[in-house]
């Protein structure tokens, strides 16, 4: 909603909230990116650069909260502005554990950096591009108040779990067949958990944001569209 | 309540059209709402809004006022209050009041309770006593003053005494009481009591409540309407509106974003 709230300050305090969870949503998807390039090109200094930067994430979460607390308490928000705040703090809480998956395949891609190159990363790849893109759009969501960005997530997020299955079967034969490296494949099964997890927390954003837009709350729902 | 009570009427009060008119000036405009029984009902809005003149049609209040008019009608339990056979005197012992500024005769705290009893003739020190004893407790205020009932009513606190008001508008036993902003002139302690006395007369009175104060609606009231320049812009669960309002002007008032 454009109209002004006759609080100038209650304004200030909403965007500076949103303003908080979008740094924080650019930062975390700017981990997940940054994690899976360390992996496919062993790069252990940017692996390590990831694992560092989570902190900054974690702070947002912990600032976001500060802010929602305050609103809360100050303005009372009712309707579309409760809405935000509780969306909000939900929403950080999600990109809070993106980030985590982020820093979770730098330290395997840290692990790796030493190993020889194993042929069958580049199916990281694809799966990294699905679930970056479901990331994508959960934020653009929550940013342009797009409902009906947020309620297809979860249609789209199939794609990725299916494809995930696949790697995950191709991960696990080569584990079997080939004991020597069955400590690097077990790293990549697990790398394909984290991106299949990021694709789910993507979906829960994509929730949130529908939440915060059309006050509908689509979780467990089986027919999860916008009447 | 008690499995075996009725359930409530879903339009003990029936507003049906209703206009209001104080000389050349409209109040009110075609207001339609059903108010159901044993709940509580707030109504919210701007200053001007027409929710207290709507309040006070209730027990034809107004009809005090010189050049007013009205069109439409309001039904309690499916009778129109403006039939001719309804006498207004009986009509507000049916439909009690309780105002803004806690308003305590200069009597004693028993007398305040038993003052509409006697007025109606009714001396029977039994009855009295009974009646005291029921309306205070009920009011939540029996406990604090049950050792000084024949102290003046001036010796109370601000919260007391608009207990004490609302225990003379229960003494008669209506079925309705009307709240023009009850906690306005209260502290935040004091108007916590009286919403948690609100809610527990809503076991007993169908309750109709004008407040400012939209954080009391959401605590204390079931359904929420909102009007705006003399009509209702909306009517509904009170959860629904302060959650998901269906019109912009009551998103617009709720949020603070109203000019």
């Amino acid at each position: 909603m454009h109209t002004p709230h006759i609080l100038q300050d209650f304004d200030q305090a909403i965007s500076a909230l949103r303003g908080e969870v979008i740094s924080m949503a650019g930062k975390a998807r700017h981990n997940l990116e940054r994690a899976v390039h360390s992996l496919l090109e062993r790069n252990a200094e940017l692996a390590n650069a990831v694992i560092a930067d989570d902190d900054e994430v974690d702070e947002h979460e912990r600032r976001i909260d500060q802010l929602g607390m305050q609103i809360l308490v100050r303005f009372h928000p009712m309707a579309t502005d409760l809405r935000l705040v509780i969306s909000s703090m939900k929403i950080s809480m999600n990109l809070e554990r993106i980030s985590d998956h982020a820093t979770s395949i730098a330290k395997r891609a840290r692990k790796m950096s030493d190993s020889p190159e194993l042929q069958e990363i580049t199916l990281i790849e694809p799966l990294y591009t699905l679930a970056d893109h479901l990331l994508r759009d959960a934020i653009s969501a929550y940013t342009d108040h797009n409902a009906t960005l947020g309620a297809a997530l979860h249609a789209r997020d199939k794609e990725l779990d299916r494809q995930h299955k696949e790697a995950n079967a191709t991960f696990s034969a080569r584990l079997e067949q080939n004991k020597g490296r069955s400590e690097d494949y077990l790293h990549l099964i697990l790398v394909t958990r984290s991106l299949e997890r990021v694709g789910d927390l993507a979906v829960n954003i994509g929730e949130d944001s529908v939440f915060l837009e059309a006050a509908r709350d689509l979780r467990h729902e089986s027919n999860r569209e916008l009447g | 309540m008690p499995d075996s009570a009725p359930a409530p009427r879903p339009d003990f009060i029936r507003v049906e059209n209703f206009s209001f008119h104080y000389g050349g000036s409209q109040a009110l405009f075609n207001i339609d709402m059903a108010i159901p029984e044993r709940r509580v009902t707030a109504l919210i809005g701007p200053s001007g809004c027409g929710k207290s003149t709507l309040l006070r049609n209730m027990n034809r209040m107004n009809d005090l006022i010189d050049g007013v008019r009205h069109e439409g009608d309001i039904r309690l339990n499916g009778a129109s209050l403006y039939d001719p056979s309804v006498e207004v005197i009986s009509l507000r012992k049916r439909v009690g009041m309780v105002f803004q500024k806690y308003n305590p005769f200069a009597k004693s705290i028993y007398e305040n309770v038993v003052f509409s009893l006697r007025v109606a003739g009714r001396s029977r020190k039994k009855e009295l006593d009974e009646t005291v004893e029921r309306s205070l407790k009920a009011a939540a205020l029996w406990d604090e003053v049950k050792d000084r009932l024949h102290e003046s009513a001036f010796g109370l606190s601000g919260g007391q005494q608009q207990r004490l008001c609302i225990a003379r508008a229960i003494a008669n036993q209506p079925e309705i009481l009307l709240m023009d902003e009850p906690c306005a002139a209260l502290d935040p302690l004091a108007t916590l009591k009286i919403e948690q006395l609100i809610t527990k007369l809503s076991e007993t009175y169908t309750i109709v409540i004008v407040t400012h104060n939209m954080e009391q609606a959401t605590r204390c009231s079931h359904r929420t309407a909102f009007l705006y320049m003399g009509r209702l812009i909306e009517y509904g669960e009170t959860v629904q509106i302060f959650e998901k309002p269906s019109h912009p002007e009551t998103e617009a008032y709720i949020t603070g974003r109203f000019s």
